[in-house]
């Protein structure tokens, strides 16, 4: 399978975090030590941008599920945006948009944060 | 002394000393004999004609002593001269032992003064035959340079000692006349032997002169063949990377000529230092430290060296190292790990140093590819058993078989991937009355559980428990989706969830009640056209709250003639080709509408062809289920009634 990669970005006190290529069970533990990373670190709003994400698989479905109740606990969140439609198809057909926001552009995402 | 004889050892240092401690025994034999016997019995010239018992008991000791020294020393010679001999010699040797005793006997014609001719020329013999045979010495160059340098003194002085005894016991001295009396054959052979060592020695010594210049580039060569055997070494020990690492650095001493060796072994994001050898573990840390100051470790994929003597904090190290040498440990052109090897002193690393490092650590590359190879072919094998008890227990999971109905057929494929995929299908009849076809309800429920393997089939059974319990309660779809989210509250990690569908055909009312918690759409297919049934409802575990059963909708619809519905997993429609390009929703219903007027295992089947075509040789990542359901409303119908005669049969096929 093709790799996966992530980074993070800090962008004005929320954590904007790039995933790049093909989330699944293989590649899942890397995004969740991103998760843990901040969350130690204290930063618990976050934004995730799908621009280049290709595909994810339901145990890429399982970290963000994992994190969410810890995050939000703190007064955080996680938001999503920038997905292509397959992967929103992903999302939309476990019902995630109930559960989380989802946005177009990532600057909505950040701004929502700031209001 | 005897275990110098009985180990076969290569050995010639102990041997020479043993030579250099008889010879001075003998030395203060013969100084001594002389003052200290006339000390005792007067003139010994006198004793000597006129022997008390005393006298008698004290020479013969003298000689017994004496002779056993003389054989010692000659067994030496003979291990000396056989040596690193490589051609069999030994007629030389032997040659030479015999004019040995021939000179030893034939001096029993010295009463006869116009027959020492007879000796003299078997004594020259001896001493031509000790030259040739002492310019033979051919173990000199297998030892190594520190003991060459202490062989030249030891030869010079064990030389003179030869010299010195032989001189003294051919005066007319007490050990000489002594002698006489006993036996003038031992005397001689004394005398011989003591030219053969003044020869051997003295031979030794330039021979030693002469190897010096070249110890050094001997030692070397003479380490890389060693070193040789320890690659071979290094290759058979994969099984333990730790014992590797020990042994990886233990060579490299030795085919460095350096003080300390240490592995630093790249971890995900530190550098691990492992298998210290001659150094201590903060030594070690404060070079490394210092060595990759500037270069990124991850770029350094060459050879190179560092001058420690500009090391800010050297004074800090408990042993003064002066120089390093660093060589990756690469596997599959990607650099794992450093081998670093120090010194002391003012030495430092020259080229022959760092051809000897870089071979090195090219067969100790290797040996740790093989290592971490065989590491993976274990977990493999590990994760196949896994694997196999995760298929085992989907296998006795998923239904036997499809159940028949007048009015509706079933078909069923399911084709699970090598990575167990968490999919999960089942039937249930509810209500069935046994005499009356048409009443009663048949439930069905499809999901996928998410991640893979053991912990996925576990979840998996745990999933059929809960329907399979819930089913008999004979409610809605909603309500069961519902309370089964409710129960896996209690055992569901946080990042696993559970897609599924969940349906009801009632058949008295002849409707078909869904409700969907998250999994992909079931479809309907009537009149030619393709329905998509997609109640709202979020993944079983996703959410403990109110927002499940708030979200969660139930469809219902009532059946006619010759509808279609198909459950699947998404295993159908992301079954991937070589290109990583899906099959995708549009062919999947593609499929079904052109082949809609066929009975559903003809169906099926040409979904999986399809699908197979499709993927060619790409590997199936995720189960692939797939459940067709006909609705057949006149089952009366003479038509229909064959078709049902040949439905009775074991239907699920498990690919």
């Amino acid at each position: 399978m093709a790799e996966f990669s992530t980074s993070v970005k800090d962008q004005s006190g929320v954590s904007v975090v790039y995933l790049t290529g093909y989330l699944d069970a293989h590649t899942a533990p890397m995004l969740e030590s991103n998760f843990s990373d901040l969350i130690s670190g204290g930063k618990f709003k976050i934004v995730v941008n799908f621009k280049d994400l290709v595909y994810i698989s339901s145990a890429g479905l399982g970290v963000f599920m994992a994190f969410i109740e810890k995050i939000r606990e703190n007064a955080g969140d996680i938001k999503l945006t920038t997905m292509n439609d397959k992967v929103y198809n992903i999302f939309d057909l476990l019902g995630f948009p109930l559960l989380y926001e989802i946005y177009k552009t990532e600057d909505d995402a950040i701004k929502k944060f700031q209001e | 002394m005897n275990d110098v004889f009985a180990s076969k050892k290569f050995n010639p240092m102990s041997l020479v000393m043993n030579l250099g401690i008889l010879n001075a025994i003998m030395f203060l034999g013969i100084t001594f004999s002389d003052s200290f016997l006339s000390l005792i019995f007067g003139k010994i010239s006198d004793s000597l004609k006129n022997p008390g018992i005393i006298f008698s008991i004290l020479s013969f000791v003298y000689v017994t002593i004496f002779a056993a020294i003389i054989i010692q020393m000659f067994l030496i010679f003979k291990e000396f001269y056989f040596l690193k001999q490589k051609r069999s010699s030994s007629i030389y040797f032997n040659t030479m032992v015999v004019f040995f005793l021939l000179a030893s006997f034939s001096s029993v014609f010295h009463f006869f003064s116009s027959l020492s001719y007879i000796k003299n020329t078997f004594v020259i013999i001896s001493v031509i035959l000790i030259v040739i045979n002492s310019i033979r010495i051919s173990w000199i160059a297998f030892i190594v340079k520190k003991e060459k340098i202490s062989l030249l003194l030891l030869s010079v002085i064990i030389c003179t000692l030869f010299i010195v005894n032989l001189v003294n016991s051919t005066d007319t001295n007490t050990h000489h006349r002594i002698f006489n009396e006993f036996s003038g054959s031992l005397g001689s052979f004394f005398r011989i032997l003591m030219i053969y060592g003044s020869v051997y020695f003295a031979v030794l010594f330039f021979t030693t002169l002469f190897h010096i210049p070249t110890a050094e580039a001997f030692d070397r060569k003479a380490q890389e063949v060693s070193s040789l055997q320890y690659f071979s070494k290094l290759i058979t020990q994969v099984l333990d990377f730790d014992d590797l690492a020990e042994t990886v650095t233990e060579i490299a001493l030795k085919v460095s000529n350096a003080d300390a060796s240490w592995i630093i072994w790249k971890e995900e994001k530190t550098l691990r230092q492992l298998a210290h050898k001659n150094i201590g573990y903060i030594d070690a840390e404060l070079i490394t430290g210092y060595i990759f100051r500037e270069r990124l470790y991850r770029d350094t994929g060459t050879y190179f060296t560092e001058n420690l003597k500009k090391f800010e904090k050297r004074s800090q190290l408990n042993e003064q190292y002066s120089a390093v040498a660093v060589t990756p440990l690469e596997t599959h052109n990607q650099v794992r790990g450093f081998l670093v090897v120090a010194k002391k002193g003012d030495f430092i690393f020259d080229d022959e140093d760092k051809s000897a490092i870089n071979t090195f650590s090219d067969y100790a590359s290797v040996a740790i590819e093989n290592s971490r190879l065989l590491e993976e072919s274990i977990e493999k094998e590990r994760l196949e058993k896994e694997l196999d008890v995760a298929r085992e227990i989907q296998r006795k999971i998923l239904p036997a078989k499809d159940p028949v109905f007048d009015r509706l057929s079933i078909s069923s494929v399911f084709i699970p991937a090598f990575e167990v995929g968490g999919d999960y299908y089942d039937f249930f009849e509810i209500e069935k009355n046994q005499s009356d076809n048409s009443s009663g309800k048949f439930g069905f429920i499809i999901a996928d559980v998410s991640g893979k393997g053991i912990s996925a089939a576990f979840i998996m059974a745990e999933v059929k428990g809960i329907f399979e319990s819930l089913s008999r309660i004979n409610e809605s779809p909603k309500e069961i989706l519902t309370k089964a989210n409710q129960i896996l509250k209690r055992s569901l990690d946080r990042k696993n969830f559970v897609s599924a569908a969940y349906g009801v055909i009632d058949f008295e009312k002849e409707t078909l009640s869904i409700a969907r918690a998250g999994h992909c759409p079931v479809i309907l297919i009537r009149d030619g056209k393709v329905n998509n049934i997609r109640p709202m409802g979020i993944g079983l575990g996703l959410d403990f709250g109110t927002q499940f059963g708030n979200s969660l909708e139930e469809t219902e619809i009532n059946l006619k003639e010759n509808d279609l519905i198909v459950l699947y997993t998404d295993g159908i429609t992301e079954a991937k080709n070589l290109e990583l390009e899906d099959f995708g929703e549009a062919k999947f219903e593609n499929v079904l509408l052109n082949h809609s007027s066929q009975n559903v295992d003809e169906i099926s089947n040409e979904v999986i062809k399809e699908i197979t075509l499709f993927s060619q040789q790409g590997t199936q990542h995720d189960d692939i289920t797939l459940v067709i359901l006909k609705w057949k409303h006149n089952f009366n119908k003479d038509g229909e009634k064959e078709w049902l005669n040949s439905a009775h049969q074991l239907k699920t096929r498990v690919v």
